[in-house]
């Protein structure tokens, strides 16, 4: 398992349009990718339970990636946030 | 370097396609207009009592002869705008009022430059001209293209300028014209000094050409058919129709320069006794080329398909055939052998020059418009007499065409078993490729409407270009879309074919995609399509496409269960596709469907649980008790008003009935503060056996049903 934290600095926070970006990234990988804020968790290829969680800008979320290819869904999503949140 | 070059004269070539296209309509106006009042012909007719002058019939014709005419005599500046137009990148329609402003701006330099330097009488004979009413140096069509070119050049540079906080006014697109204007009336003086040593330099070459005789005039025929392939003959023949590189004479005590305006300066003149072959000798020998020739050689294909598949080509080579004889568009035909067999079209190449030469051996007077089809022929042929035109040589060459192709064609065909249309062993016809590729995806989906027929191909199209991504380009010209793409390698032939191209051509990071005379319908159903297609790269791997046969396959299998999804709306229902944001349109959140309310009342669409409401109040997360995982997101980009416009009827984990209300909107403010109401509702989860299919298309009330879920075996 590799986790990481991100600071949201989208100012709309996770909404429905990165949210879909979010789930289309997290879904190339065979890694479970997890998000936590709020004191909820979501599985990131779970659009509703993503947008549910109504992570808004300044907000920090935790990723945890567990897999065969965490590495590069590691990379990957850490990347994926940083560009687009 | 060479690409680059290529893809720039591509782009020059396709611009040149807009003005070019009112060229057959002036010319009918014309063509039709001039034989009509012209006194000779109406007298060998004896149609002087009719239509002879003082008469309606003459004041209609002579009504249209004007209306062709005029927009021959300022080609000029319709070159202008139409290449300041083309070769835009955005923003067009601003450069096109740039190249006015430049192109008036450029001659009225050019003019006063003149004015200064002891007026017109201290220059050459013939160098001066009235170009829209100013006295200034003639320069064709050539100085149309100038102002076009570098018009579009400063505003491709310039049209997103940003300027100081007091100059901002000034700033972005409204830069474009008036650093136009600066810049051109820089060229016009420029121009005083240089154009004459161009045209006296042009006058030399044409003497050359003019002058070597029938030799020159199958040069020139060869070259022009030769450059077809690459999409460049439109840069090689038009100086020669247009500038005095096809030849100067006088007609009616003008001086008129290019073979084309020559020839219909003669046409709207009278007293003109044969057309002056030293300019027809640049268009006349399309026309046995184009009605007899090639039409033989399709005819040669037909007979030489194999049997079981002449029924197939028959349709492809009769339309390809015949708009060759009608229009003189001849690619459809052209490219049905220039890739399978290049040395076909080789021998093409040569017997074209020898068509021009032959027209020019015997005298034939005929121009042309556009191409050279029937319509001109008899236009311009015809309807002239053959006194004045020799026409009937046409006919006589051109049954000698239509034998030697047919018999050429069917010998080397066969003789090197050539693998034209219906011999290939393995493959089917092109068309029915097509049609079979869009059966497959308008059945496969089971998403029945009507629409997406051309999305699959525009989807085939874009996917086949390597995704929206790659594609940094798209135009068209009469039969080709061209396209120019970032990354060369992503471009996958097979795919391309497979939606109804008849052949390819690469350079570079150019792609002409080659369809026939219906590529201006595909070019705007691609660029439709584009506006709202997922911006990826699209990386085609023979895997991946068997993949997705496969699951197209399994899901033409039985539909085992339908579920229900009704609007939670009243108002209008469309496509998801038609969705003005392009995550929404290009299905990345989900599938579904839009309503753009025109009622403010939003209700539970199925009985279900509201899972959760944003906090912007814009949105909605809907469970329905049929397991169906919604999003109602009412508006576009209605996350930044923060909650206004919007009223909370539920609470999230709310168990709901269908029809209950849950939201309200103040649909006015809505409308005024946001980029648009029209709203997704869409199904976020879906399982791959699972397909949305849309159930209503127009006006829908709250709680009708909008789509289906079908959920296959």
């Amino acid at each position: 398992m590799k986790n990481f934290s991100y600071v949201i600095t989208d100012e709309i926070g996770i909404h429905a349009r990165p949210a879909g970006l979010l789930v289309k990234e997290a879904k190339k990988y065979a890694s479970k990718v997890v998000i936590k804020a709020n004191g909820k968790s979501a599985e990131a290829t779970r659009l509703m339970a993503v947008m549910g969680m109504g992570v808004k800008c300044g907000q920090t979320v935790e990723v945890e990636v567990t897999g065969d290819d965490e590495d590069a869904a590691f990379e990957g999503m850490k990347a994926f946030f940083e560009e687009n949140l | 370097m060479k690409d680059k070059i290529f893809a720039v004269l591509q782009r020059v070539g396709r611009s040149f396609m807009l003005p070019i296209a009112i060229l057959p309509v002036a010319g009918l106006l014309l063509g039709v207009g001039g034989s009509f009042t012209n006194e000779t012909m109406l007298e060998t007719y004896g149609l002087l009592q009719i239509m002879g002058p003082g008469t309606v019939f003459n004041a209609i014709f002579t009504v249209m002869k004007e209306a062709g005419d005029i927009v021959f005599t300022n080609l000029p500046i319709i070159f202008a705008m139409g290449v300041a137009i083309g070769m835009a990148k955005k923003e067009k329609e601003v450069s096109a009022l740039a190249a006015v402003i430049a192109f008036f701006i450029m001659h009225a330099s050019i003019g006063a430059m003149i004015e200064i330097n002891g007026g017109t009488e201290s220059m050459l004979s013939g160098a001066t001209t009235s170009v829209c009413g100013i006295t200034s140096l003639q320069m064709g069509v050539f100085g149309g293209i100038i102002v076009g070119l570098g018009v579009a050049a400063l505003h491709n540079r310039f049209y997103k300028i940003q300027l100081p906080q007091v100059l901002s006014f000034f700033g972005g697109t409204r830069f474009v014209p008036i650093i136009s204007a600066l810049v051109y009336t820089g060229v016009g003086i420029l121009m005083f000094f240089v154009w004459p040593v161009i045209q006296s330099g042009i006058y030399a070459v044409g003497d050359v050409v003019l002058n070597s005789g029938y030799a020159g005039t199958w040069v020139y025929g060869f070259m022009e058919r030769l450059l077809i392939p690459f999409g460049l003959h439109h840069v090689f023949y038009l100086p020669f129709w247009q500038t005095a590189l096809g030849g100067t004479l006088e007609v009616a005590g003008q001086t008129i320069e290019g073979a084309q305006n020559i020839f219909f300066a003669q046409l709207a003149d009278p007293t003109v006794e044969h057309f002056a072959v030293s300019a027809t000798r640049f268009m006349a020998g399309k026309f046995p080329m184009m009605i007899f020739g090639l039409p033989g050689a399709a005819l040669a294909m037909y007979k030489v398909a194999r049997t079981d598949k002449k029924k197939a080509v028959e349709g492809l080579l009769l339309s390809a055939a015949l708009t060759s004889m009608l229009t003189g568009i001849t690619e459809p035909i052209e490219f049905t052998f220039l890739f399978v067999a290049p040395l076909l079209y080789g021998i093409h190449c040569v017997f074209a020059g020898l068509a021009y030469m032959l027209m020019h051996v015997f005298n034939v007077g005929v121009g042309m418009t556009f191409s050279g089809g029937l319509i001109d022929m008899f236009l311009f042929g015809v309807l002239q007499g053959n006194a004045k035109t020799n026409w009937i040589w046409i006919v006589i060459v051109g049954i000698g065409y239509f034998v030697v192709y047919y018999f050429l064609f069917s010998f080397l065909i066969k003789k090197l078993d050539l693998k034209t249309p219906g011999r290939d062993d393995s493959e089917e016809v092109k068309l029915y490729r097509r049609s079979d590729v869009e059966a497959r995806k308008n059945g496969g989906a089971g998403v029945g409407a009507q629409a997406s027929t051309e999305d699959a191909l525009s989807e085939a199209i874009c996917n086949g270009l390597g995704g929206k991504k790659n594609i940094s380009d798209v135009d068209c010209c009469a039969t080709r879309l061209r396209c120019t793409v970032y990354k060369a390698e992503l471009v996958n032939d097979a795919m391309l074919k497979a939606t109804g191209a008849s052949g390819i051509v690469h350079k570079g990071n150019g792609v002409q995609i080659i369809y026939g005379p219906r590529v201006t319908v595909i070019k705007s159903n691609l660029e439709d399509y584009l506006e709202t297609a997922p911006n990826e790269e699209h990386i085609a791997q023979k895997e991946t496409a068997v993949e997705e046969e496969q699951v197209t396959e399994k899901a033409e299998g039985k539909v085992v269960e339908t579920i229900t999804i009704s609007s939670p709306v009243t108002g209008m229902a469309a496509d998801l596709s038609t969705a003005p944001d392009e995550a929404f349109a290009g299905r990345m959140m989900g599938d579904g469907a839009v309503v753009t309310p025109v009622d403010p009342v939003v209700t539970a669409p199925e009985d279900g649980e509201v899972c959760f409401v944003f906090e912007t109040k814009h949105a909605i997360g809907f469970q329905t008790d049929s397991g169906i995982s919604l999003l109602i997101h009412m508006g576009i980009d209605t996350v930044k008003l923060n909650g206004k416009g919007f009223e909370v009827l539920v609470e999230n984990g709310q168990k709901v009935k269908k029809g209950e209300p849950m939201l309200k909107l103040d649909i006015e403010y809505l409308k005024a503060n946001a980029p648009s109401i029209v709203s997704p509702v869409l199904c976020t989860e879906l399982e791959d056996n699972q397909r949305i299919r849309l159930l209503k298309d127009g006006n829908i009330k709250a709680g009708e049903p909008l789509f289906a879920v079908d959920i296959y075996e």
